[in-house]
């Protein structure tokens, strides 16, 4: 109990430096890197929720975090929508695509349930790079993504972006924290340790894996819109299988079933990415061995570096 | 007392071919305890899949209370107060002790699982998560993670999470299954203190605790009812020792 805490305060301190270094140092450099990785963060944390936390193996969020991007893109720039209404309609459609592939994909468990949700997000990838062209530019994608624009504060200066950043992402992280240690978060480790024994005890499961795949696909779609206006750009790339691949690795890396895990996850990631990338063009490979050996070695992420031998921290107190 | 009477009317269950059970009618009274017996094989923990609703039927009805519960899922006819315990235990790992009764709890007082607060700041739901520790005998482990119990712990968490939906009918397989001589006469005690005021359904392989703790004896063979009645007047059926009985000897 007293080693889990310490090292989650640990975490919690290394998480606060980060976001904390792009205030204080100079240069563009650290507030891209950071922007980029508490964008991903977000994109994490959701993912756990139906990952870690429920037990699902899903391989379709880029889609989700996709057509949060998309709906942001066209809403401010075809519709004149203002920055926030169109920042939380992107929660709203990836909620919204999440419930429509849980109708299909919550039909079955397990790897069906991967294949499943792989397959739906590949058809949405497709719809985005071909039939859709007319909405999402295609290939090409759609150039010119507005930044918010309020309080008169100038949000295409990259460090006031950054700070926007940082307010969201902390939202997400505090209300991920009260889900995961509420009755509901409680009730998806109890889906995830034995759904039997779950719906046996009266908890209707299919509801819970639907709620947890919904909730999860408003934190891709709230993720996608900040990417989009991070970059002033977005293309079907973001809907890539490999864009849900790369999460997952985050997320492992980090530690699956933890709070704070899956961001020091997508830290490494990013970091190792931006730093190998300068080196080497086959960064990727590097990056897919030092996957391994953690998946080997560290089988409760970088968070059971901290937390020692019981891995996954109970959702908060108890 | 109404409450509590569960009764099934030609029962099917078909694994591919094989009819796993084959019509089986019978009328559980409340407040009785009914000792399901049957050589291995008989159909008897897919009888109870049946009533709890983890089989599918391939014909007949399930009726809790006079009340059609035969297309109703698992965690609804749970609501109504049909509970169970499994053969294999399941309980949640990764979780302590307590936390798994709170679970228990929280599915019985909340149909949608709160979102808004803390698990810890639900005190009535600790307060009966920890009635039922005491009631288990399991209070000195609460904090314990479930799967580093010992199995006979493991089976006495298994039924106290079963006894937390407050259910009026009771399925119990076997809960005794391998647990040691040493804990079996504690078991024997939290079974006949839980089983008190509920219909019970209880498959047991130990004949004496059977015959001890049981109402009325019902007698599965090959998927069909072969008997039912007073523990005397199984003990005196001929066709019972021919069937099962005499086999096993």
């Amino acid at each position: 109990m007293t080693r889990r805490t310490v090292g989650q305060t640990l975490m919690a301190i290394i998480i606060a430096a980060m976001i904390a270094i792009p205030f204080f140092l100079p240069g563009e450099q650290w507030v891209n890197l950071v922007s980029l990785i508490l964008i991903w963060a977000l994109f994490a944390i959701g993912f756990d929720l139906v990952f870690g936390v429920t037990g699902m193996l899903s391989f379709g969020h880029a889609a989700l975090l996709g057509s949060g991007g998309y709906a942001l893109t066209v809403l401010t720039l075809s519709y004149q929508v203002g920055f926030l209404p169109a920042l939380l309609a992107a929660a709203v459609m990836g909620a919204l695509l999440a419930f429509c592939m849980g109708l299909f994909a919550l039909r079955v468990s397990g790897l069906f349930f991967a294949l499943l949700t792989l397959a739906l997000a590949q058809m949405m990838y497709i719809l985005a790079s071909n039939k859709l062209r007319a909405l999402t530019g295609g290939v090409d994608g759609i150039p010119g993504v507005p930044r918010p624009d309020m309080f008169g504060i100038n949000f295409y200066d990259n460090r006031n972006y950054y700070a926007f950043i940082v307010v969201v992402f902390l939202i997400g992280l505090a209300v991920m924290a009260l889900l995961r240690a509420s009755p509901f978060g409680r009730a998806l480790r109890a889906v995830q340790a034995n759904d039997t024994r779950a719906s046996q005890l009266g908890h209707n499961v299919h509801a819970l894996r639907q709620s947890a795949f919904v909730v999860s696909g408003a934190y891709a779609g709230i993720s996608g819109g900040l990417l989009a206006s991070l970059m002033f750009y977005i293309s079907p790339q973001m809907l890539h299988w490999a864009t849900s691949g790369d999460v997952m690795i985050m997320t492992v890396l980090g530690g699956k079933g933890t709070l704070l895990g899956p961001i020091l996850g997508v830290a490494v990631f990013e970091l190792l990415k931006e730093e190998l990338s300068q080196v080497t063009q086959y960064w990727y490979g590097i990056l897919g061995l030092i996957f391994i050996l953690a998946t080997i070695f560290l089988r409760n992420g970088i968070a059971g570096l901290f937390h020692g031998p019981d891995d996954q921290d109970q959702g908060g107190a108890s | 007392m109404t409450a509590g009477s569960l009764s099934c009317e030609n029962i099917q269950v078909s694994f591919g071919g094989l009819k796993a059970v084959n019509g089986v009618s019978y009328d559980f009274k409340p407040g009785l305890l009914y000792g399901l017996i049957g050589p291995n094989g008989a159909g008897k923990t897919t009888l109870m899949n049946a009533l709890s609703g983890h089989a599918v039927l391939s014909g007949g009805r399930v009726r809790l209370d006079g009340q059609d519960i035969t297309n109703l899922s698992v965690h609804r006819r749970t609501r109504k107060g049909l509970g169970r315990s499994f053969q294999i235990t399941k309980i949640f790992a990764g979780m302590s002790v307590l936390e798994n009764l709170q679970i228990a709890a929280f599915a019985h007082r909340h149909r949608v699982q709160p979102f808004w607060l803390p698990a810890s700041r639900f005190a009535a739901v600790r307060e009966q998560a920890e009635q039922v520790l005491e009631e288990v005998e399991l209070s000195a482990l609460a904090h314990r993670p479930a799967e580093y119990l010992s199995h006979g712990d493991q089976r006495a968490l298994e039924v106290g999470l079963s006894l937390l939906s407050e259910p009026s009918v009771l399925l119990l397989d076997e809960p005794l299954a391998g647990v040691g001589h040493d804990q079996l006469e504690k078991a024997i005690g939290l079974i006949s203190r839980i089983v008190k005021g509920r219909t019970v359904l209880l498959i047991e392989h130990n004949m004496d605790v059977v015959m001890q703790v049981s109402d009325e004896i019902v007698v599965m063979v090959q998927g069909q009812l072969l008997a039912s009645g007073s523990p005397d007047e199984i003990r005196g059926n001929a066709e019972v020792r021919a069937a099962y009985l005499g086999e096993e000897a």
